[in-house]
Parts: structure tokens; C-alpha cells; sequence
């Protein structure tokens, strides 16, 4: 039973989660929270993204924003050179393109492990960043491409602010089903694997090379789904969403948040975020607050709220012996 | 025991930066038999399996597997091949559970690429099953890094049944055992169906005369002598090098 | 390309060849040592520069700024290295973790305290002329720069064969483990090797500042720079470092004058595929990662 209420509570919240600018619309600072929680979900998916290889495949990746570059700039340039405002066709383009390039990407990088792994990764970021700067009458170089329209979906518009909210929302509730779904498979446990002892998935039959580089590519289009959305929520695409910043915000949300959790990487990009967005109105150094923060999680709190939280609860009520 | 035998390698070396750890290793193991290769340290014992399982490739020489050269092949397919080994070093997924170590080997013969679905519950009772018959079946959903030295060494074992080989790489097996323990692994094995080809390594030799039907001796990366264990135990030259003249 | 123009360049592809020795030297040491990847070099390249900025502001002295600067910011490694990154000893994947923090933090601080504009530091007296070489004067601080890195490469090559601390380190570099073992004071030598990193770190800042100038961003180009010049040449080797900056200052620089299109990612596509076939670099050793 503890399981029925355990997806009613889901459910739930989802929904919640959802219809969060219906709800708080009377809120005096109704538009800017959802402005901010909105960005807050889109970091949110590419950091669970990241997690997927951090966490689950064991993949220390420094340059994922590579990905999330390209998912925005193919929906931004897609629908803008089709002159289409359809939605799947901008989705459409930002996953063909975002997992393309992890594809080519993935190829170099899996053969390599843990610190040359997060060294090829970083490589091939700003190598993408190059090209983003050079080629500039395809990305706006520096400038960026500014005027990027929301799409459409049938119906539904997506241009208000409500309304896109409620896209990214929804996106944000399918990629947690979506990874939550993968996580618990065969595959998610098979990606485990190769993260705890690689050698031994070989022996066993696994082609961990192949799991490793599936995982690459599941990882990048994801990102590339939230670089779409980010283009649309801030109608704007830039070398920004391609660099070595936006690769590291996502890591530290992912550490601050807890690895290999379902939702850590989610509350971590709430809180960089937040220290992001919404305290530098209070304190002018707001990254270096950042960066303190993940310094002490990386030194007294490795597992991150989700594991520091889990780890008091395991205390709070103890129990026999269980593995993990 | 007749037709193509199942394991066979023919003049097999290997070098590292001038040291030659095998010297030309000959062998030729028969489907169902029994099989010990012993042997001092430094023997190539290691080098070998490793080679057997594609995890290094010799320098010249080949591995072919009931027939088929296998010499360059990569570990997971030779594992497809049906080649299985019990590592000396433990090769665990040490947070798992024990019943999830062997369900992600159970799990691979089906192929990985099936995100969307949780693993078998058929394969979840296999799991289960291994582990009754290896005898760790209570502490199926304790961490592998919790569990006792002779639990993982069958948990070990367990990791290797799973994957139903038919040449079955034993590594050391009762390394770092207690007397009972090691009873009970070498009981296990000399169980095994005789659809299933052992070669084991070891150095304790109670268990060498307990199970093998033939013996190689390895040293210095050459062949010393194979044969049954009654040849093994009259030959001069092994009893001058390794078994230090003790048996009569 | 005329003759003229192509020596001018040639310099110009040494100069800068040796400054990302100096600069590569700092980040090569502290992993050859402590097999971590200080992510935060870029930021004491900053860190340097900007120190050198407000010391020649305040006396006009670009020497003094040149002792000062990798004295403050070793001394800072010297706090770092004990406070924080021994706490993760052995775990090598965290503390490049750490290091990308402490580089958020170092990064804000300058920007904070020193603004946003870009500056620069004025040629040091003596050094602000140009001579005349084949094809037209050269601006001597850039051979400055040359004979710096060789001057540099020379006392390193003299540590490493002749002293103690040289022995040390190649031992350190071999089995740090061991060395422990044997009664060194490990905890000593990676505070030391990483102060020692930074400090090279900020040298590198001080004598870039005339040419390339003091301003936001400059962490990170430093450091992927840096990164490239010790991955092709070699990871953990002096000799690695001297290759990488000899082997991509001069294709830089010459990559920037016949192709500026594709300059950028053509280095990095050399970093990748040196990475692939040779994970060590060209000159590196054998290291086991983690």
C-alpha cells in the first residue's frame, strides 16, 4: 500500500508542478517565480541527463553542454530556415541533432575512462563552442540568435509565458518517468554495472563499450530536448548554452543534488539556480557562493542532499542490513 | 570424451617488454574433462587465462574453441562463446546485492538493450537459484562488499555458473579459504555436470588429485609435463621443480 | 606569405610556444605528482595577472609585480592544498572536482574586486622597444619571453637531474605511495608541488599580461590552452611541456594567419585524436587513471 500512496503523492506533485503559474497567479511575484522555476527545469533536465552517464554509466562528462548547444540551435535555426512553428518539428530537430553529435562525439570519448574520459569530453566541448563562434551566419557566432519564436503544438500556443511554462513542466514530468523507467530496466542495471566493475560486464558477455556509447547518445538527446526549451523560454540561443560554464553548472547540480538518485540532479539545479538567479538581488558574489557550496559537497557531502538526506533517515529508523 | 576437443592452444607466447611470461603453451583439453594446470608463481598461469578469456592477446600462437579460432577475440565474445571465469581477485559489483550480481549475469545472455523493461522475473529465480546452489541463498540481498571472504568466492563461483559456459575457467577457486570452506567449493565443482569443461588452477594440491582428470604443469611459460595425475606424480622433472621430491 | 612575414610569425609561434610552457609547466608538475588535473590553473593564471595589474598600478614596477605575484598566489596554493584537496586523498576524480570549485571562487573574487573592463600592463622599461631582425623590428619583449622559458626550462632541467628535490620528484612521480613509505613527508611535497603549480601558474599570468592583456574570460582560455599544451606533449613530464608548447604555439600561431576559420578547432581536434591513440601524449608516461 505504501506503494500506492508513494504514486498518488507523485502524481500529484506532478501535477502541481505543472499548473504551478495557475495556482500562484495571485502571487505578487507570480511571474518571476515561474520565470525562474521554469529555467530551474530546464537546468533540471540536463542535469538528469548528466546523470545518466555520472551516475548511472559512471561517465564523468565536463561537456555536456555541447549537446544541450546543439538541441538549441537545430530547433532555433530549424523552425526559423522552414519557417515552421511546430513544435515536434523544432523537438524533432534539436534530437536528430543533439544525438548525432553525441553519436560522433561518444565514438572517441567511451574508449576512454574517468579523468581521460572527463579530459576528451572537455576537449570535444569547445571544440563544438569553436565552431559555434566561427560559424557565424549559421549561430549568430558571439551575438547569438536573438528572436527565436516559441512553437505550436496543434492547437496549443506556446508563446505566453503560462503556456510555455506548462511545456517545459510537462517535459520536465516525462523525462523523470523516462529516466526513472530506465533506471529500474534491465539496461539501467546493466549501466551499473559497467560503472562498478567494467571488466567483469565484459566477462560476463556485456559489450560495455556499446552500453557506454548508447548511453552517450540517450544522454545527449535529452540534453538536447532541454537546449530546445531553453531557447524557447529565453527566446535566444548563444555560444553561452554551448560552453564550458553551462557543463559545469549542470555537473554541480548533479553533485549538489546527489548522484545516481532519481531527482538529486533536479534539487541540485534548483539550488545553483537559485544561487544563481535569485540571490545575487541580495549579495553581489553569488558564484563564489556557488562555488563553496560545491566545494564543501564535494569534500564533506559527496553523495549530495539525496544521500545526505537518505543517509539521516537510514539513521532515524534503523534497520537490518540491506544493500543499496 | 572423443572428437574436436574443446579447448585447444597451440604454441601460444607472450611477451612484456622482454620477459616472456609464455614460452609456447601447447595444450589440448577435451569436452567434459577435468582439467589442472599448475605450477610456481610466475609460471604464466595468469597469462594464460588471460588470453583464454581475450582480455590480453599473445604474441603469436593461437586459442581455438571447439574448432574455431578464438585468438583474437574480445572477452565479452568469448563469454557469448561460452566462456566463463571465476577470477582469483574477486571481480564483484560490490554495492549490489548478491542476487543482483548474479541477476546482471543471468541477465546477459538476453542482450542489455531493453530500457523500458524490468529485468525477468525468470531470471530473477535463476538468480536465486544460483546462489541456493553455491549456498549463499540467505544472503541474496546482502551487499556484495558486506559479505564474508568465502561468501564472495562463491559468490564469485555464483557469477560464473550464470552464464551457463561450457569451458569453465576456474582462477585459484579456494585461494584464501578455510579448511571447510574449501571443502565445500571443491565439493561444488566436483558436481559440476560433465556437459561443462573445467580447467582450474590451483595450487592446493589435495584439491588438484581431488578433481582433475588430467594435469598440466606450467613453468617458466613452457609445458613441463601433462598427463594424468598418476604420470604427473611420477615425473622426475616436475617432482625435481615443483613438487619438491615430497611425493614418492 | 613573404619571408619577412613568415620569420615575424615564426617568432611570434615561438614566443608564444614558450609562454605556454611556462604556463603548461605549472599544470603538468602538479599532475605528473599528485595525479590530479588542477582545473583551477586557469584561475591562478588570473589570479597572477591581476596581482601583477594592481602591483604595477600601485609602483610601476613590473618586476616586482613578477616576484609578487607567484609569491601571494603559491602561498595561497600552499593553504589550498593542506585545507582542502588532502581531505581527498585518493580519490583523484574528486579532487578535480574540487578544483573546478575552487576555480568558481578565485574567478568571482578578481572579477568582483577588479571589475570587468578589460586592462593591460604597460612593457617594462627596457623591454618596450623593438629590434631590427630580418624583415622588420620585433618587439623585444617577446624575445624576452623566449629567453624566460628557456631560462626556465634550463633550472628545471637542473632541479630534476642534480638536486634532491629533483630526485624526489622523480620518484614522486613514479610511486608516491612508496615514498611515503620511506619516511617522506608526503604531505609536505604535495603542498609544496601545488603551491609550486600555482605560483608557476601566475608567473605565466604576469609575463602574458603585456601581450594579451588582463580581463574577464582569461581563466579559461589559459586553461584550455594549457590543458592542450600538456595533453599533446605529454602528461606529467617536463619534456612533455617544453613539446606541447613547442609543437602548438607555433601551429596556433600559424593556424591563425593562413586558416582563422578553422584555427580553433583544428587544435582540438589534434588534442582529441593525440588522446585517443596515445592517452599519455607524445612524451607522457604510462600513468594509470582513475
Amino acid at each position: 500500500m505504501r506503494r500506492g500512496a508513494l504514486i498518488a503523492g507523485a502524481a500529484v506533485a506532478a501535477l502541481a508542478l505543472v499548473t504551478f503559474p495557475v495556482w500562484t497567479s495571485e502571487w505578487e511575484s507570480s511571474r518571476y517565480a515561474t520565470t525562474v522555476l521554469r529555467d530551474m527545469l530546464v537546468l533540471a533536465i540536463l542535469a538528469l541527463s548528466l546523470d545518466l552517464l555520472v551516475g548511472s554509466a559512471g561517465l564523468p562528462s565536463l561537456g555536456h553542454a555541447a549537446f544541450f548547444g546543439a538541441g538549441a540551435y537545430a530547433a532555433a535555426v530549424t523552425m526559423a530556415r522552414l519557417g515552421s512553428d511546430e513544435l515536434l518539428v523544432g523537438l524533432g530537430a534539436a534530437i536528430v541533432a543533439s544525438a548525432l553529435l553525441s553519436l560522433v562525439i561518444g565514438l572517441f570519448a567511451v574508449r576512454a575512462a574517468g579523468i581521460f574520459f572527463l579530459m576528451l569530453t572537455l576537449a570535444f566541448a569547445q571544440m563544438v563552442f569553436a565552431v559555434a563562434f566561427q560559424a557565424t551566419e549559421l549561430t549568430g557566432g558571439s551575438n547569438g540568435l536573438p528572436g527565436v519564436r516559441r512553437p505550436r503544438l496543434l492547437g496549443l500556443d506556446f508563446n505566453a509565458p503560462d503556456a510555455l511554462f506548462e511545456l517545459v513542466a510537462t517535459t520536465f514530468v516525462v523525462v523523470v518517468l523516462l529516466l526513472w523507467r530506465i533506471r529500474t530496466s534491465a539496461y539501467g542495471l546493466a549501466l551499473v554495472g559497467v560503472r562498478e566493475n567494467e571488466r567483469r560486464m565484459r566477462a560476463l558477455g556485456y559489450d560495455a563499450t556499446r552500453l557506454k556509447l548508447s548511453a552517450f547518445v540517450l544522454a545527449g538527446a535529452i540534453a538536447g530536448v532541454a537546449g530546445a526549451l531553453s531557447g524557447w523560454s529565453l527566446r535566444f540561443v548563444s555560444t553561452n548554452d554551448v560552453g564550458i560554464g553551462r557543463s559545469i553548472e549542470a555537473f554541480v547540480s548533479v553533485l549538489i543534488g546527489g548522484t545516481a538518485t532519481l531527482l538529486g540532479p533536479a534539487i541540485g539545479a534548483v539550488v545553483v539556480l537559485y544561487v544563481e538567479r535569485v540571490l545575487p538581488s541580495s549579495i553581489p558574489f553569488a558564484e563564489t557562493v556557488l562555488g563553496l557550496l560545491f566545494i564543501a559537497f564535494v569534500v564533506a557531502a559527496r553523495q549530495g542532499i539525496v544521500g545526505v538526506a537518505r543517509a539521516a533517515y537510514a539513521r532515524a529508523r534503523p534497520a537490518p542490513a540491506r544493500a543499496s | 570424451m572423443n572428437g574436436t576437443p574443446l579447448l585447444t592452444t597451440h604454441d601460444l607466447r607472450r611477451e612484456f617488454g622482454g620477459v616472456k611470461a609464455l614460452d609456447g603453451v601447447s595444450l589440448s583439453v577435451a569436452a567434459g574433462e577435468r582439467r589442472a594446470i599448475i605450477g610456481p608463481n610466475g609460471a604464466g598461469k595468469t597469462t594464460l587465462f588471460n588470453i583464454l578469456t581475450g582480455e590480453l592477446d599473445p604474441t603469436s600462437g593461437s586459442v581455438a574453441l571447439a574448432g574455431e579460432d578464438v585468438t583474437r577475440r574480445a572477452p565479452h565474445e568469448l563469454a557469448r562463446r561460452g566462456v566463463a571465469r571465476m577470477y582469483q581477485r574477486n571481480e564483484l559489483f560490490e554495492p549490489l546485492a548478491a542476487a543482483e550480481n548474479v541477476l546482471l549475469a543471468v541477465g546477459a545472455a538476453r542482450g542489455p538493450y531493453r530500457p523500458f523493461t524490468s529485468p525477468q522475473p525468470a531470471d530473477r529465480a535463476a538468480a536465486r537459484e544460483l546462489l541456493a546452489r553455491v549456498g549463499i541463498a540467505e544472503r541474496a540481498d546482502v551487499a556484495a562488499r558486506s559479505l564474508s571472504h568465502g561468501e564472495r568466492r562463491q559468490l564469485e563461483l555464483a557469477l560464473a555458473l550464470a552464464q551457463r559456459p561450457r569451458l569453465l575457467l576456474l582462477d585459484e577457486p579456494t585461494a584464501g579459504m578455510s579448511p571447510a570452506e574449501t571443502a565445500r567449493i571443491t565439493s561444488l565443482i566436483a558436481a559440476l555436470d560433465r556437459s561443462l569443461t573445467v580447467v582450474i588452477v590451483e595450487h592446493d594440491m589435495d584439491v588438484v588429485f581431488r578433481l582433475a582428470d588430467r594435469i598440466s604443469v606450467l613453468h617458466e611459460g613452457r609445458v613441463l609435463a601433462d598427463g594424468t595425475p598418476a604420470e604427473v606424480r611420477g615425473d622426475r622433472t616436475v617432482n625435481e621443480v615443483y613438487l619438491g621430491k615430497v611425493v614418492a | 606569405m613573404t619571408v619577412e612575414v613568415a620569420i615575424q610569425q615564426a617568432l611570434n609561434g615561438i614566443s608564444f610556444g614558450a609562454l605556454l610552457f611556462i604556463l603548461a609547466a605549472g599544470l603538468s608538475l602538479i599532475f605528473g605528482m599528485m595525479d590530479v588535473i588542477n582545473l583551477a590553473h586557469g584561475a591562478f593564471y588570473m589570479l597572477g595577472a591581476y596581482i601583477a595589474l594592481a602591483a604595477v598600478q600601485r609602483t610601476g614596477n613590473f618586476w616586482l609585480a613578477l616576484v609578487l605575484a607567484p609569491l601571494l598566489v603559491g602561498a595561497l596554493g600552499l593553504v589550498i592544498e593542506p585545507l582542502l584537496l588532502r581531505r581527498l586523498r585518493g580519490r583523484h576524480l574528486d579532487q578535480v572536482l574540487l578544483t573546478i570549485g575552487i576555480s568558481l571562487v578565485i574567478v568571482d573574487l578578481v572579477g568582483l574586486v577588479a571589475g570587468r573592463e578589460i586592462r593591460s600592463i604597460p612593457f617594462p622599461e627596457g623591454l618596450d622597444r623593438s629590434v631590427p631582425i630580418i624583415g622588420g623590428d620585433y618587439p623585444v619583449y617577446r624575445l624576452f619571453v623566449i629567453a624566460f622559458g628557456i631560462l626556465l626550462a634550463a633550472l628545471f632541467a637542473f632541479i630534476h637531474r642534480r638536486s634532491r628535490l629533483g630526485a624526489l620528484i622523480r620518484a614522486g612521480v613514479d610511486d608516491a605511495p612508496m615514498l611515503a613509505a620511506l619516511g617522506v613527508d608526503i604531505d609536505r611535497v604535495f603542498a609544496t608541488t601545488f603551491a609550486a603549480g600555482a605560483a608557476l601558474a601566475a608567473i605565466a599570468g604576469v609575463i602574458a599580461a603585456p601581450v594579451f592583456g588582463v580581463f574577464p574570460g582569461m581563466d579559461v582560455d589559459a586553461l584550455i590552452y594549457s590543458l592542450i599544451v600538456v595533453v599533446v606533449g605529454g602528461l606529467g613530464t617536463l619534456s612533455g611541456a617544453i613539446a606541447g608548447g613547442a609543437l602548438v604555439g607555433p601551429a596556433d600561431t600559424f593556424g591563425k594567419v593562413l586558416f582563422p576559420q578553422f584555427a580553433l578547432a583544428l587544435i582540438f581536434a589534434i588534442v582529441a585524436f593525440v588522446l585517443l591513440l596515445r592517452p599519455t601524449g607524445l612524451l607522457g608516461r604510462v600513468r594509470i587513471a582513475r
